[in-house]
């Protein structure tokens, strides 16, 4: 066996080894990179259910912050704890329920905003290590992986001999890898 | 066959640890930053005063957190102890991540006071959504002077259950 035959063994199983370590953590900041890039459209982390309510003809007790509550949960759904309350406007009044809902009555026009949240856990746990906000031993494990993506691309060159590799026809396509990228950048 | 399933299998356990770890869990007080000068609580109404007088050093404020960035989670607004008036916090994205289920919860804040200056225009358009907010007209040339907003940069913010 030559020298040679064991270079490309050897990079071939690391490159397969480190390539099985990495799959999880691709997948994390792939789905999450795709998440974030499109914050515009929809939110990554949470899912906000808004409803309009009409509440017409209802006389509000304004001076009475307890009675309010009560007469906006009325028209929502019962058996749900208050967290608090807020006058945002002279106008509108707020209350913040334990589940995480929200509500927001405008008395001057009696309509009631019902703002639903819930958590999208997977998301949030993805984005949370892909925007790095667990911060610290998470900083040194992402520039190992950081570390091992740029192995996984060096070592990609190097597992296939002949005709096949990076110095034959296929250099278009690492060529191309390169320039799309290049493009945006000087275009 | 057989392989590649205990395969798949392992891969699926490990992107379920990994992201287990980055779960938030949001019982009790959430920390953010550093220790919240919980001892030296500056009323908002009270810096809303006179704010300029609390730019030079840390100050710490308490409220009800009434508005979170719903996609970053990089600001929250919390309720003065006056109505209507509120101070928003304000962090580089991804320096500390508010979540949005927090609405509603006290939140203590410690931070430097930051002045922003408007520009005319913007001044108007920040008064005109406020004027609609509160359901009065508002005429934009009654606007002739930019005007300043202030926000907390916080280094520590906790937020109570």
């Amino acid at each position: 066996m030559s020298s040679t035959t064991n270079w490309y063994k050897l990079n071939r199983s690391l490159h397969r080894d480190v390539g099985y370590f990495c799959v999880g953590l691709i997948l994390i900041f792939s789905v999450s990179g795709i998440a974030v890039n499109h914050k515009d459209d929809w939110n990554p982390n949470y899912r906000v259910d808004v409803t309009h309510i009409d509440a017409a003809g209802t006389q509000w007790h304004e001076e009475n912050d307890s009675e309010l509550i009560l007469q906006v949960l009325s028209h929502v759904e019962a058996n749900v704890e208050v967290k608090a309350s807020y006058w945002s406007a002279k106008d509108e009044f707020k209350v913040f329920l334990k589940n995480g809902n929200n509500l927001s009555v405008n008395l001057a026009t009696s309509s009631i905003t019902y703002e639903r949240i819930e958590a999208r856990h997977i998301f949030q746990a993805f984005n949370r290590l892909h925007l790095n906000e667990t911060k610290e031993s998470w900083v040194i494990f992402s520039d190992i992986f950081a570390g091992l993506l740029i192995f996984l691309a060096l070592s990609g060159l190097f597992m296939v001999k002949g005709k096949y590799s990076p110095l034959g026809v296929k250099s278009l396509w690492i060529g191309l890898g390169i320039l799309l990228p290049a493009g945006y950048i000087f275009l | 066959m057989k392989i590649w399933i205990e395969k798949a299998k392992t891969i699926f356990c490990a992107v379920l640890l990994f992201s287990g770890f980055a779960f938030n869990v949001s019982a009790g007080t959430l920390h953010f930053g550093g220790e919240v000068n919980a001892g030296n609580i500056t009323k908002i109404s009270t810096i809303m005063n006179d704010p300029d007088d609390y730019l030079a050093t840390p100050v710490t404020i308490e409220g009800t957190i009434v508005g979170v960035c719903e996609k970053r989670g990089c600001w929250m607004s919390l309720a003065s102890d006056q109505r209507f008036q509120n101070l928003r916090i304000k962090v580089n994205d991804g320096d500390m991540v508010f979540p949005m289920t927090a609405k509603g919860r006290k939140a203590i804040a410690t931070g430097e006071l930051k002045k922003i200056e408007l520009t005319l225009e913007r001044t108007k358009t920040v008064m005109a959504h406020r004027a609609q907010k509160a359901g009065d007209d508002f005429d934009p040339s009654s606007v002739t002077e930019p005007m300043a907003i202030y926000q907390l940069n916080p280094s520590a913010v906790d937020i109570l259950e």
